[in-house]
């Protein structure tokens, strides 16, 4: 594989005219198994492979994508790809100049507890059946669950023109569940999820038990909660909620190519943004989190980096071209969902540092506010609109935690909101998720429980 | 790579049923396609991009005493098709019989469908989509100089599929599609509007990147100096972005008969009732002219059609697929939707068509005393999908006062549920269009709680 790889890269170079290439090929085996009320729709499992070509030429961009490793095909596709980058080059305003990076030979090879690729699909179909079964029987107004699993294992081979070489295995394991529940015409609906880059051993940890119990209670307990008033409130954010916003609300401006293409944190790099307590970190080195991997699609290692460092932003993320352009190192984050699509800047695992708040404390100082405690989804704008939904939430009142409120979902602008946290928890939780970008990326966020001391809450109608 | 014709990609899909037959299946199905994409990509204001992927693979499901299985490869030689019926075979005998099985789809013959193909598409090279995207960007430059083109581009794709089935089906179609869209932002001194996006997606050649780039450019500079606003209840003019966020996640599923067998759907045991207002009638059309869901037959080889949902606000009925259909002993509606070859067939809607009202959008703007026009909205994805209640942010959007758009507006947010929407709606517009999957115009919709201050 290597010497095929190598020669279509000096091909590149020397025949077609890149300043750059790189090729990433990839063999990607993925097992699933849908479950709907205890119903295998299907026990699925396919195998692809193909290559991703991408090059420089005179400082514009090529990308082709084949099925294939055939040696032919893939000289073919990069010659394809040069040509195309020479036509748009002509109308560039800026060319795009990578910085430079370390050259790495590095084989990485995953040795997992209990490799997926060596379990039966008889156990994994059982492992979802036991979901679905604990989820009914948690409660008699439980109507439908939905279970999806889904591993994905394979090999991805990395080759560029600067000599940088990498073999690395790839492992992700999850388990979705969504839960309805219904009675006296109100339906309520929740979902959880399991994700690792450990084995098949997460399901020792994350048990079918625990999690369908979760889900289920959650969807029951939302039948008698009422909907919250609209307004603006103080409220405690859950680690994962505040996990949510940090990566909808201020993650997404601080990747970089979103920053340069105007965000609202674009002019304020080195300024204080939030207040002294938020430091935030998009960190690829966690062990076994689900947005963690050892290499990124440009070969440039991942690691910690630092966004904001008691309230005042001091890092972005990058990937080689933005790296050039604000004269910063790479950090890591160039990420592509397979070999059908180029990388570009995504995040990893995306959290607030813990403080020293214990809950009761963050409680007390609250007379009348919310405690968001799990999230069904956020989205964010460049201007700084973030809106995250919530599936779980409880009032504040006199400090202490009361009634389930339902359907609630916050809003603000993020700086605004980032400058308003006035505590933050000790207790540290990630939470996976996929976040979508054009591509999908496998994140985790989170980080602890968070105070903000308003912020807008749309209630239901 | 060698380019696979239609025929090649339906005799792959024939053989891969036969062996599977042959290897012990009870019934078998093949799913063959190919996509070749060409795009430019505009970053930061600059074409800075040029791509071509190309794509394909088959995906075969085999069934086994009622128990399915299903494998794909996108390598089309015949070991790996070997192998992928294997794979579907072992899955589904390791799988559990599902007893609501009633068996694969039979041969129907399609109704033609107009406006999917475009030679002049399949033409196209990279120099023309530079100059697509040129245009656009040009055009968004010149209309406003506090708007700023971020990103965008321009692309076209040629998608065929085959589909072969053992019990009879076996039939090929082909399309083609081409885009070409611009996000913009507005800045002027320390304000910045949200994303502003305007695009063009047909299947025929028939895109206008100038109006794109300049209709982007106008959104954005029109979205600055924006203040905020009272809480209260509203009339809202929704424009198709809103319209198609807030119904995706809501009504496309409520009408899907999967959704309503498993308990999931509000609109449950409703057919026959008002839902809706008077004005309010909608279609899943399969066969729209120019449809970006149309086409000769969906996922498992069944037919697309015209669907009747909702008829003068009354519930008239669901989309089905195969499965979801046989359970209730009818005929699929031609829903059984497919991500390519590597999906299994699932429920959804096709083209989900509002028809259009009398007015035109800006009679529904000067008939407006005091309202909100809420091109986009975020955070939809977040609605509860069972209940279809909401709660998101209307951005871009702005403030009708005495029948003229008086100025945008921030922080605000919607609160509703899409069933309450739908009894609200008070007018609709003539000017329908395109956006994803849904076809409408813009609608008023009465009644609607806006947060605000």
């Amino acid at each position: 594989m290597r010497e095929i790889l190598d020669k279509i890269v000096d091909a590149a170079s020397q025949r077609f005219g890149a300043e750059y290439a790189e090729i990433r090929a990839q063999e990607l085996r993925r097992t699933s198994v849908t479950l709907k009320e205890g119903r295998v729709e299907a026990a699925k499992q396919g195998i692809e492979k193909g290559a991703a070509l991408r090059v420089l030429v005179k400082g514009a961009w090529g990308f082709a994508s084949v099925g294939s490793f055939d040696a032919e095909v893939l000289t073919e596709a990069v010659s394809d790809a040069c040509k195309m980058a020479s036509v748009t080059a002509p109308k560039l305003k800026k060319r795009i100049k990578l910085t430079r990076t370390k050259v790495i030979e590095d084989a990485v090879i995953l040795k997992p507890k209990k490799d997926p690729s060596e379990i039966a699909v008889e156990e994994k179909i059982s492992l979802a059946l036991n979901v679905n079964d604990v989820a009914f029987a948690s409660d008699r107004r439980v109507k439908s669950c939905t279970v999806n699993y889904l591993d994905l294992t394979g090999k991805t081979h990395f080759v560029n023109s600067d000599g940088t070489s990498i073999t690395q295995d790839e492992l992700y394991m999850w388990l979705g569940v969504g839960v309805t529940a219904k009675e006296k015409g109100v339906f309520t609906h929740s979902r959880e999820a399991v994700g690792s880059t450990l084995g098949y051993e997460v399901f020792d940890v994350e048990t079918p038990q625990k999690v369908g119990e979760m889900v289920a209670k959650r969807a029951v307990g939302q039948l008698e909660a009422k909907p919250p008033k609209g307004g603006t409130f103080p409220v405690i954010l859950g680690p994962n909620v505040i996990g949510t916003l940090v990566h909808e609300a201020f993650g997404h401006l601080a990747e970089a190519d979103l920053t340069l293409s105007g965000s609202i944190i674009s002019d304020k790099l080195r300024k204080k943004v939030a207040s002294s307590v938020v430091t935030l970190y998009d960190d690829g080195t966690v062990n076994g989190a689900f947005g963690s991997f050892r290499y990124d699609d440009e070969g440039v290692p991942a690691q910690k980096t630092l966004l904001v460092k008691d309230g005042v932003i001091v890092g972005l993320m990058h990937n080689r071209e933005t790296a050039h352009q604000f004269d910063a190192e790479p950090t890591g984050n160039a990420r592509a969902e397979d070999f059908r699509v180029e990388p570009i800047i995504r995040m990893r695992n995306t959290y607030i540092q813990p403080r020293d708040y214990s809950f009761d404390e963050l409680a007390e100082d609250v007379k009348f506010g919310y405690y968001l405690k799990s999230f069904r989804g956020g989205q964010a704008n460049l201007d700084g609109t973030f809106q995250v939904g919530i599936q779980e939430a409880c009032e504040i009142v006199d400090g202490e935690v009361g009634e389930t409120m339902r359907d609630v979902s916050i809003s603000g602008n993020t700086l605004e909101t980032l400058l308003k946290v006035d505590a933050v928890g000790k207790e540290f939780e990630l939470w996976p998720g996929v976040c979508g970008k054009g591509q999908s990326a496998f994140v985790s966020s989170g980080g602890a429980h968070t105070r903000v001391k308003e912020v807008l809450v749309g209630g239901s109608a | 790579m060698v380019a696979l014709e239609e025929q090649d990609m339906l005799s792959l899909a024939e053989k891969a049923v036969k062996l599977a037959l042959r290897r012990g299946a009870d019934e078998a199905e093949a799913f063959v396609n190919r996509s070749s994409t060409n795009s430019v990509t505009i970053e930061i204001g600059q074409i800075s991009k040029t791509a071509r992927i190309i794509d394909r693979g088959l995906g075969l499901r085999a069934i086994v005493k009622k128990a399915i299985g299903f494998s794909y490869t996108n390598v089309l030689e015949d070991a790996a098709i070997e192998e992928t019926v294997n794979r579907a075979l072992s899955f589904a005998k390791a799988s559990k019989p599902d007893e609501d099985w009633n068996g694969l789809p039979t041969e129907k013959t399609f109704a033609s469908v107009k406006g999917t193909y475009d030679r002049r598409i399949a033409d196209l090279h990279s120099e023309d989509l530079v100059k697509i995207a040129s245009l656009m960007l040009d055009a968004a430059e010149n209309t406003d100089k506090h708007a700023f083109p971020i990103e965008g581009g321009a692309g076209t794709g040629c998608l065929s599929e085959a589909i072969a089935n053992s019990r009879g089906v076996a039939a090929t179609d082909e399309g083609t599609v081409i885009e070409c869209s611009l996000a913009t932002i507005g800045r002027e001194g320390g304000e910045v509007t949200p994303e502003c996006v305007e695009f063009n997606f047909e299947r025929e050649y028939c895109i206008d990147p100038e109006w794109v780039g300049h209709e982007a450019a106008r959104l954005a500079a029109s979205a600055l100096r924006a203040k905020r606003i009272e809480t209260g209840m509203m009339t809202v003019i929704f424009t198709q972005f809103a319209l198609q966020q807030l119904l995706y996640y809501t009504l496309m599923r409520a009408v899907s008969a999967d959704y309503v067998q498993r308990n999931q759907s509000a609109l449950k045991d409703r057919v026959g009732e008002k839902i809706g207002s008077d004005c309010v009638t909608v279609y899943d059309d399969g066969l729209l002219e120019g449809g970006i869901r149309t086409g000769k037959f969906d996922g498992e080889g069944v037919p697309q059609q015209n669907t009747v949902l909702i008829e003068k606000g009354v519930l008239r009925g669901f989309v089905y697929d195969n499965y979801t259909a046989r359970k209730e002993g009818k005929e699929s509606t031609g829903n059984g939707s497919r991500a390519g070859y590597l999906s299994t067939p699932g429920v959804d809607t096709t083209n989900f068509h509002v028809l259009n009202g009398r007015r035109s959008a800006d009679q529904l703007v000067s008939g407006l005393d005091n309202g909100l026009l809420v091109y986009s909205v975020q955070g939809a994805h977040t609605s509860n999908p069972v209940s279809c209640d909401f709660s998101v942010v209307a951005t871009p959007a702005w403030l009708v006062k005495g029948g003229e758009v008086s100025h945008a507006v921030r922080a605000v947010m919607l609160a509703g549920n899409i069933f309450e929407i739908l009894k609200n709606v008070t007018e609709i517009a003539d000017n329908s269009r395109k956006v994803g999957q849904l076809v409408a115009p813009w609608v008023a919709v009465e009644n609607v709680k806006v947060i605000g201050k």
